[in-house]
């Protein structure tokens, strides 16, 4: 039996997001802009759906006079996440 | 990158691709914080060792604070600098190793204002460094500075044999191998590292 894949994570920009938090302690959102590719307004809204999820923390606070927003993964998401490889292994078999 | 449904290989392929993205590199310039305290601590023990031969006059050992007020605002600045957008797990290991030491510096540092002959000062300091730098070479799993971190920790219990002007020439002979020969190994890595990349 297939388990369901998350809605939330099985979609290209947020999953993108999830993998690179996963191996991070935190990452502002210049830096997820360049890895992902993705455009600002883009990510701005998946940034926004994970975490209201509750899979992402964002906290924004100034770097000297620019304002920076950071990215933290949530013990929620990491869950999500795990669970997401072990439905996707299952597929694949 | 939008926002498209993938299908389960296309998955664990971009999971794949985005953990690569984020193993451990050099950073550019990673070895520069340990060219700054080693350059300032080797330049200001000189200093001190020919200031108090000079002139005799314990006042100039005052100098030694030289190294904090220059050292702490300096690398912040270059902290902020190299600054990357993204902070690994190993990198906030490190951090939190100096933090610890350089408050516990700090601490030593304010005791002796109190009472200067209460702790062997230089010894202290010099176990507590090359102790983070042992540390970091270990975590970082570069070779150079855990081996110099080690010599360093020997060599911090020589302190403790000569005499209280030498220990200032060890403290600098300390400075130089602990910290500017690994900071210099570093970057010439990193630029190695870059040279490679763009053969690729």
């Amino acid at each position: 039996m297939f388990k369901e894949l998350d809605p939330l994570l099985h979609s290209q920009l947020r999953l993108a997001v999830i993998s690179l938090l996963m191996s991070l302690e935190e990452a502002d959102f210049v830096f997820l802009r360049e890895k992902t590719g993705a455009t600002a307004g883009n990510l701005s809204v998946q940034l926004e759906k994970l975490s209201e999820a509750g899979y992402i923390e964002v906290a924004k606070s100034f770097l000297g006079k620019r304002p920076r927003t950071t990215c933290r993964i949530t013990a929620q998401g990491q869950k999500a996440f795990e669970e997401y490889i072990e439905a996707i292994k299952g597929y694949i078999g | 990158m939008e926002e498209k449904i993938l299908s389960e290989k296309e998955s664990l392929e971009l999971i794949s691709k985005m953990i690569s993205e984020t193993k451990n590199k050099l950073e550019r310039g990673g070895g520069n914080i340990f060219l700054l305290w080693g350059y300032l601590g080797v330049c200001v023990s000189l200093i001190v060792y020919g200031l108090l031969n000079f002139t005799e006059n314990y006042a100039v050992q005052w100098l030694w604070f030289l190294i904090p007020v220059i050292g702490y605002p300096a690398m912040f600045f270059m902290k902020g600098k190299s600054h990357t957008g993204s902070v690994t797990f190993i990198g906030s290991v490190i951090s939190k190793i100096w933090i610890v030491i350089g408050v516990c510096t700090i601490l030593v540092s304010i005791s002796i204002l109190y009472d200067y002959t209460l702790l062997p000062i230089l010894f202290i300091m010099s176990l507590l460094v090359t102790a983070g730098v042992t540390m970091s070479g270990l975590v970082l799993k570069f070779k150079p500075a855990a081996v110099a971190g080690f010599i360093g920790i020997v060599l911090s219990f020589v302190l403790l044999l000569v005499s209280w002007k030498s220990q200032i020439l060890v403290f600098a002979a300390m400075s130089a191998i602990m910290l500017i020969i690994p900071g210099h190994i570093l970057n010439s890595a990193f630029r190695k590292q870059q040279k490679n990349a763009n053969n690729v």
